[in-house]
């Protein structure tokens, strides 16, 4: 087993990658110092920022230092421990400590620490505890057939549903979302033969189907059933997104200050610091993009966008190169998480989907988001470092 | 390492799948992106930079009232003002605190002196709080739990408020300038967007206004204008039925405050809130000047346009003659007077006496005049809302109703005869005349101010058979309602009409225990009370041949002019309304007027001693007195038996143009006569100044200069502070 220089391994246009969207983030948290509301004005968050960058990158080291297959040893543990704290603040516990934020029982604020988000960390465990899933059923059925299809839909459901479950009763529908594209993205790369996943993305069509007819001609039906789960708010976002002005008070607000904001941005933008559009809520976490798109224009936010996809193109690739299954299962599911959270956050701010709370992954300002894309990177960057590149393959 | 087995050949086509698809993702977002930014990039820039238009209303003169001859009673006084405008979404509360800052250069708005601490009671802890808080901004903040920051930004305010310590006041230097800033920006802070506020309107000095007016570049916001204030011209002559105005500070009343805010008022608009300034409003208002603001997105007004032509409220012509007013008022405080120190000790329950006058054809008023004795200081007091306030029992003065109830339902007939003595039912006591009267008739029983002829109505309205010191037979209760219906038609027991916010309209007994023997009592005028102006319009009614005319302050309406001497082009005028005419024979009533005559122009008529000789006899009154017995209660004990002294009327009795009625409640009774006539005395003394006024501008014209007492607005007065 000979391998090539091991320092070609580390991926530098992939650490290139995240810098420059590092600086993105950090130049345009700086800009929108004196713009936030008067709320923030004590904090900086560029600096809260880099700290958390700072952190970020000290975690990437110390992964780096272990073997990502060593995950597989602890992947239980990681998902227990997650799944026991979304269950903990489903039911509010610890009190004082469990915290709701916008109606949201999303959040642990730990005294001295500052608040943590379970959902960012449960995307990583889930996506290590399917990789793990596919990798031992691999291992087990050498042979597919529909039965062993069926049965590992079945242990991938039996994975994912409970968390998804718990994140949607908070309710946070975009991190419920992503796990959902997560699982798709696992599922489509399992090996799962084409007849079953069709039949499940049939399936899946013609149950958002239903609804979305439920709600054109029986509006009173959904909004009943809404109402009695507790999930008002997804309603109202589907509404603000559909018909922002008419919804302009509560859902739709939003959106048409995000909407006014970029697409008076133009082509070329209006320089540094040229707001013209108060008052939108969340611009420096969920609406980041709202000022680069402001201040840059179409080019600037295209060349986000770009850098974007050059980074899951580099997990792209590395997932290809990795001759370890468990390996490359690991990259799709980060694929699948930073796929759906760019396409969510940018789309909803153009109007491409609802309004949800998701952050846009290295940009937006926050601490746990950014310890986690962090993480998940450097399990990258581990995985492509242990790659090794056979030369007769 | 085992695990490196060969991958099978399905992952990487599935993974060129995800990334096809992750490919197809990111298109759509740069697509949709282009179709926001270059497609539509254009209208949302515009749609920011479209200039906001907001209007502003800005607030008019109040209109101005005049007597029935023009003279002016309620007038406008301009003062200097300096206001605050806060632009669309009004400036920050720093902002606010540098306009404060500058302008306290200026002004002063409270001064603490050695006898008042008017400063310091302007600025109260929690403004001298959040003034800290405004220096101190972070430091407050981080007082905060992290819990506490995560409220609104509303209860968080609250929340750092509290946590500012007095120690932390204490830093602070409270000097007098330092309070007047404050003060100043107190002020600063009621304002709404633009709508001009007073920062300090009553005692502007020429001095600051000057100052203000040359710094206004620098002063954003802030004008040197001209405001104004109400000035009443006659003192507290005729004051109560003006009425007054909320003061710019209380402004529209919060317990209606949608219905003036669906009608254009602003928040701090002045409104009346009583007396003729209330029932007229609508009028006195004006019209504000709308002016349209033209701002851009940061809310700076680029421009402004008057949409609406302001024009200050319409002026009321009243109906009141304000000589014969303040002639009345004399005359009724100097009777007053005289009764009170004639008999000091028998008339220490006697505090008012109250007069009403109206034209009886046209319900035009004339006079409300309402004095009080004040125990007290020995003062006597403009008390004249109690003409419409107060109710008292009159006495014998309702028995020209009483005789036209029995005409009309047919009890008794034209010139009846009834043998006057005793009325003694068995088991009571028995009711008599002052005398017995032997027989009598209906006119007569008026001119003789028989009781025992009102009984016998009484019993037989309720259908009861009357035999002496026996059980009245048959009544039935029912005749209490017939009774008190009749009543009404004169404007008795119910409301008069009259153009005021509010008006009383008596007490009316409870029935339920011995209603035959209360009735009675009714009929004399000792069950049921009635206010001074019902009592007017009951005379006027008889007066004017059974027609109740609505008795009216408002004359007419005329249009606001420039000229400040000159009364506008009529709006409106106010015409004579018929409330009801009494259905009953019109030879009825000539009886009952016949009657009235004979009271006050024959023989043995109760009041001929005062009005049948000269020069009363040549203004042709007719009238009828009433004396009521009342009782004085304190703390539920009897501590006094009183008399109420009544007198209705009218003058000419041939072509009435007067009517008029007199209440002078709770005199004294002196054993053995000798009580200050005070109703008749004031009747024939307001006959003869009513005649002597008509007599004199017959002759001479209407004297336009009367004495003034131009005594401030008090309301106004408080409205600048």
């Amino acid at each position: 087993m000979s391998s090539k220089n091991t320092n070609s391994n580390i991926d530098y246009s992939l650490i290139f990658i995240v810098l420059l969207l590092a600086i993105v983030s950090c130049f345009t948290l700086y800009t929108l110092g004196n713009y936030l509301p008067e709320k923030y004005s004590n904090t900086n968050f560029m600096l809260q920022q880099i700290k958390w960058y700072i952190v970020g990158s000290m975690a990437i080291v110390v992964i780096m230092f272990i073997d990502y297959d060593r995950l597989r040893q602890v992947v239980w543990i990681l998902y227990g421990i997650g799944i026991i704290l979304l269950t903990m603040l489903f039911f509010h516990f610890p009190p004082g400590i469990a915290k709701e934020v916008n109606g949201a029982w999303g959040w642990f604020n730990i005294p001295g620490l500052g608040t943590m988000q379970p959902a960012e960390f449960m995307k990583i465990f889930l996506i290590i505890a399917l990789a793990q899933i596919l990798v031992s059923h691999e291992e087990r059925f050498k042979n597919r057939t529909n039965k062993s299809d069926i049965w590992l839909l079945a242990k991938i459901m039996i994975i994912s549903l409970p968390p998804m479950g718990l994140i949607a009763v908070q309710p946070d529908l975009g991190s419920f979302l992503v796990l959902a594209f997560i699982t798709f993205c696992m599922i489509l790369v399992s090996g799962i033969r084409w007849r079953v996943i069709l039949t499940l993305v049939g399936f899946s069509i013609i149950m958002v189907g239903t609804v979305v007819l439920l709600y054109v001609y029986n509006p009173e039906v959904v909004d009943n059933f809404t109402e009695d789960f507790g999930f008002e708010h997804v309603e109202s976002r589907f509404q603000g997104w559909l018909d922002p002005y008419e919804y302009g008070k509560s859902g739709g607000y939003q959106l048409i200050r995000a909407m006014m904001s970029i697409g008076s941005g133009q082509l070329f933008g209006k320089g540094i610091q040229g707001f013209e559009v108060p008052n939108i809520p969340e611009r420096h976490t969920d609406m980041i993009f709202t000022a680069i798109a402001e201040q840059f224009g179409f080019i600037g936010a295209s060349f986000v966008i770009t850098l974007l996809f050059l980074l899951i193109y580099r997990l792209i690739h590395i997932a290809l190169r990795s001759n370890d299954q468990f390996g490359s299962f690991l990259v799709s599911g980060m694929i699948g998480m930073f796929t759906f959270q760019i396409f969510q956050n940018i789309g909803m701010s153009v109007q491409l989907l609802p309004i949800t709370g998701l952050p846009l992954p290295f940009v937006s300002y926050g601490g746990s988001s950014i310890l986690t894309y962090l993480i998940a990177i450097g399990i990258v960057l581990n995985i492509n470092y242990r790659t090794k590149e056979y030369m007769f393959d | 390492m085992g695990k490196k087995k060969k991958k099978r050949t399905q992952l990487p086509f599935r993974l060129n799948i995800l990334f096809l698809i992750v490919f197809a993702l990111f298109s759509i977002l740069i697509l949709q992106l282009g179709v926001v930014q270059i497609l539509n990039g254009e209208e949302a820039q515009e749609e920011i930079d479209k200039t906001v238009n907001t209007s502003s209303k800005i607030s008019v003169p109040r209109g101005k009232m005049y007597d029935r001859f023009g003279r002016i009673i309620l007038d406008n006084e301009p003062l200097r003002a300096i206001t605050y405008t806060p632009p669309k979404g009004g400036d920050t509360a720093d902002d606010r605190l540098d306009i404060a800052k500058k302008l306290a250069e200026f002004i002063v708005i409270g001064e603490n002196t050695d006898e008042s601490n008017e400063l310091n009671e302007m600025v109260k802890e929690r403004d001298k709080k959040e003034y800290w808080y405004l220096l101190n901004k972070s430091e407050v903040r981080d007082r905060l739990t992290p819990e506490q920051l995560e409220l609104s930004n509303s209860e968080q305010y609250q929340e750092m408020l509290e946590e500012i310590t007095t120690e932390d006041l204490a830093e602070l230097d409270w000097s007098d300038s330092l309070l007047n800033i404050i003060a100043i920006k107190k002020e600063l802070d009621k304002a709404y967007e633009l709508s001009p506020h007073v920062i300090k309107g009553e005692d502007v000095t020429e001095e600051e206004y000057a100052k203000v007016s040359e710094h206004l570049y620098d002063l954003p916001g802030i004008d040197a204008s001209i405001d104004w204030k109400r000035k009443v011209v006659y003192g507290s002559t005729f004051r109560s039925y003006i009425g007054g105005i909320t003061s710019s500070n209380e402004g529209i009343p919060s317990e209606n405050r949608d219905f003036y805010l669906t009608r254009g008022y602003s928040r701090n608009d002045r409104v009346g809130e009583s007396g003729l300034e209330q029932q007229y409003e609508s009028i006195l208002r004006g019209r504000k000047e709308v002016v349209q603001y033209t701002t851009d997105k940061s809310g700076n007004i680029v421009g402004s346009e008057p949409v609406v032509d302001g024009q200050r409220g319409s002026d009321l012509i009243l109906t009141i003659d304000m000589e014969l007013q303040q002639a009345v008022d004399q005359i009724v405080q100097e009777e007053l007077q005289t009764a009170v120190e004639k008999h000091p000790y028998q008339n220490r329950y006697l505090e008012d006496a109250l007069v009403a006058m109206m034209n009886p054809k046209t319900g035009e008023v004339l006079a409300l005049s309402g004095v009080r004795h004040n125990k007290e200081t020995n003062e006597y007091e403009d008390h004249s809302f109690r003409v419409i306030y107060d109710a008292h029992r009159p006495g014998s003065a309702i028995k020209g109703a009483s005789v036209l109830a029995g005409l009309d339902s047919g009890v008794i007939y034209p010139g009846e005869p009834i043998y006057d003595t005793c009325v003694k039912i068995a088991g009571t006591q028995p009711k008599c005349s002052w005398m017995n009267l032997g027989s009598i008739n209906d006119i007569n029983a008026l001119k003789r101010s028989s009781n025992v002829y009102m009984f016998h109505i009484a019993m037989r309205m309720g259908g009861g058979v009357y035999r002496h010191n026996d059980k009245l037979r048959g009544f039935d209760d029912d005749g209490f309602r017939l009774m008190r219906n009749y009543f009404s038609q004169f404007g008795l027991g119910v409301e008069t009409g009259i153009d005021l916010p509010y008006e009383g309209t008596g007490f009316k007994g409870d029935i339920e225990f011995n209603a035959a023997g209360k009735l009675m009592d009714f009929n004399i005028g000792q069950f049921d009370t009635f206010t001074t102006l019902q009592l007017a319009q009951y005379a006027s009614t008889i007066a004017n041949d059974g027609y109740r005319v609505r008795p009216h302050l408002l004359k007419e309406v005329r249009q606001p002019v420039a000229d400040k001497n000159e009364l506008g082009p009529i709006a409106q005028s106010v015409n004579t309304e018929v409330l009801n005419k009494i259905e009953m024979d019109d030879g009825y009533i000539d009886r009952v007027q016949e009657g009235f005559r004979r009271v006050m122009q024959e023989n043995q008529g109760t009041a001929v001693n005062y009005f049948g000789e000269a020069p009363y006899n040549s203004y042709k009154p007719a009238g009828k007195t009433g004396t009521a017995e009342n009782e004085i209660y304190q703390d539920g004990r009897l501590v006094a038996h009183v008399e109420n002294l009544s007198l209705v009327g009218y003058a000419p009795y041939d072509d009435p143009e007067i009517a008029f009625a007199i209440v002078v409640p709770n005199n004294g009774i002196i054993e053995g006569g000798g009580q200050h006539p005070i109703n008749h005395m004031i009747g024939r003394k307001i006959l003869d100044k009513y005649f002597e006024l008509k007599a004199e501008r017959a002759k001479n014209g209407v004297n336009l200069e009367l004495k003034q007492e131009a005594v401030q607005d008090k309301d106004a007065e408080t409205e600048q502070e």
